[in-house]
């Protein structure tokens, strides 16, 4: 009786079949990260606002610093995160890689220290925005996180711990990256701890929720 | 003969194209796979292994674009169904395997099987009569499901799921629920 059933869903299912065109699964995280990426950017200008020294910022070295360092950990946290829709999978071994930008920013941060005295310390590490800097940076990571978290439901996850750690990790990092159009921070040292502490904080986030809205 | 691998992969490179015939050979001979596989680990209740196999044909049609058509078909598939696997057990729908039960049942040495035996006894007290009879007849006394019918004036489908259901509330019992 049963197997008739699986027969007749096997005339279904092949019934309605339809291509799948190559690279469908990082198409479709790629268009979920742009997606979240564009709300968030729209919020950031909506609510924070653009930072009014943006063309001026965009020929200095320090925004593309900021951007570099981000936009790599995004990069690579979203690669990794297509890997993980894939079933039967495990975090990838050159995930590893994005510690160099983090090790390239922490030798920055010293470098500053060496060529500041010590009363400007506080400063290099604190900025003018340190309480709310990794919190934006989470709030904008929610639409991000939303977009990738739906799309990744419905691709075949079965590592959800570790995928919504991913998919936390790369929202964080691409928020931050939309919220260098709003942040004039400017230190390596802000960078490392700040931008690094509100991307960690969705990273922790997205472990948490992924078992539970991760299932398929 | 070809291999399982050697025979789908190619079925399914087709069926991300667009062949929908390759894709219903492909899901045909999936499903005998997966039966398979699913009854290695659950024994033989039928009506959970049947919805898995239903269940995991789904989940290869919806979420096919994860299938890289660079690495091994099968692998994938497998990794699909022993999800759906996992989750099964961990809704607690799914009960383990019932070899542990038929070896307990057909017994070893005489000693572990006496033991085991009135283990068994004191296990069936604690089922419905009627599923206790026709375990007890069907598998301790060795009568054919026809048999046993017979002589407790019940239809042989009667039979069969009194030893269904009652072996799945033992499997579930053993498991300490």
């Amino acid at each position: 009786m049963t197997m008739q059933k699986t027969r007749r869903l096997i005339d279904d299912l092949a019934d309605g079949l339809r291509p799948v065109p190559p690279r469908a699964v990082e198409r479709r995280i790629g268009t979920a990260l742009l997606s979240g990426m564009a709300i968030s950017a729209v919020l950031t200008a909506l609510t924070l606002g653009i930072r009014p020294d943006l063309m001026t910022a965009l020929q200095g070295s320090v925004f593309w610093m900021k951007s570099l360092y981000v936009g790599s950990l995004a990069l690579l946290a979203g690669l990794a995160s297509v890997r993980m829709a894939r079933p039967g999978t495990v975090p990838p071994r050159w995930l590893w890689l994005s510690l160099l930008p983090v090790v390239v920013i922490a030798a920055l941060a010293g470098t500053e220290m060496m060529h500041t005295p010590r009363e400007g310390w506080s400063a290099l590490w604190l900025g003018k925005s340190w309480k709310v800097c990794p919190f934006l940076v989470l709030g904008l990571s929610i639409p991000i996180f939303v977009t990738l978290m739906r799309t990744l439901k419905k691709l075949a996850p079965t590592n959800l711990r570790a995928t919504g750690a991913l998919a936390g990790v790369t929202a964080g990092a691409s928020a931050a990256l939309v919220y260098c159009l709003h942040c004039p921070e400017s230190t390596a040292g802000f960078l490392l701890v700040w931008y690094s502490g509100g991307i960690a904080l969705a990273g922790l986030i997205g472990a948490s929720l992924g078992p539970r809205f991760l299932r398929w | 003969m070809r291999s399982n691998e050697e025979r789908l992969r190619p079925l399914m490179l087709a069926a991300l194209a667009g062949d929908a015939r390759s894709y219903h050979e492909m899901l045909n001979e999936a499903a005998a796979l997966l039966r398979v596989y699913f009854r290695r680990r659950l024994g033989h209740a039928g009506e959970d292994i049947e919805d898995l196999v239903q269940e995991t044909l789904i989940a290869i049609h919806t979420r096919r674009a994860t299938y890289d058509g660079i690495r091994p078909f099968t692998a994938w598939m497998f990794a699909l169904a022993r999800y759906k696997l996992i989750d099964l057990l961990r809704r607690g729908q799914g009960e383990i395997s019932f070899d542990g039960m038929e070896e307990i049942l057909s017994g070893g040495d005489f000693e572990s099987a006496t033991m085991a035996r009135m283990d068994v006894e004191a296990l069936l007290a604690s089922l419905p009569a009627k599923q206790a009879r026709a375990i007890r007849d069907t598998k301790l006394e060795g009568l054919s499901v026809a048999e046993a019918a017979a002589s407790e004036g019940l239809t042989v489908t009667d039979v069969k799921v009194s030893v269904h259901r009652g072996l799945k509330q033992l499997a579930l019992r053993l498991r300490g629920k």
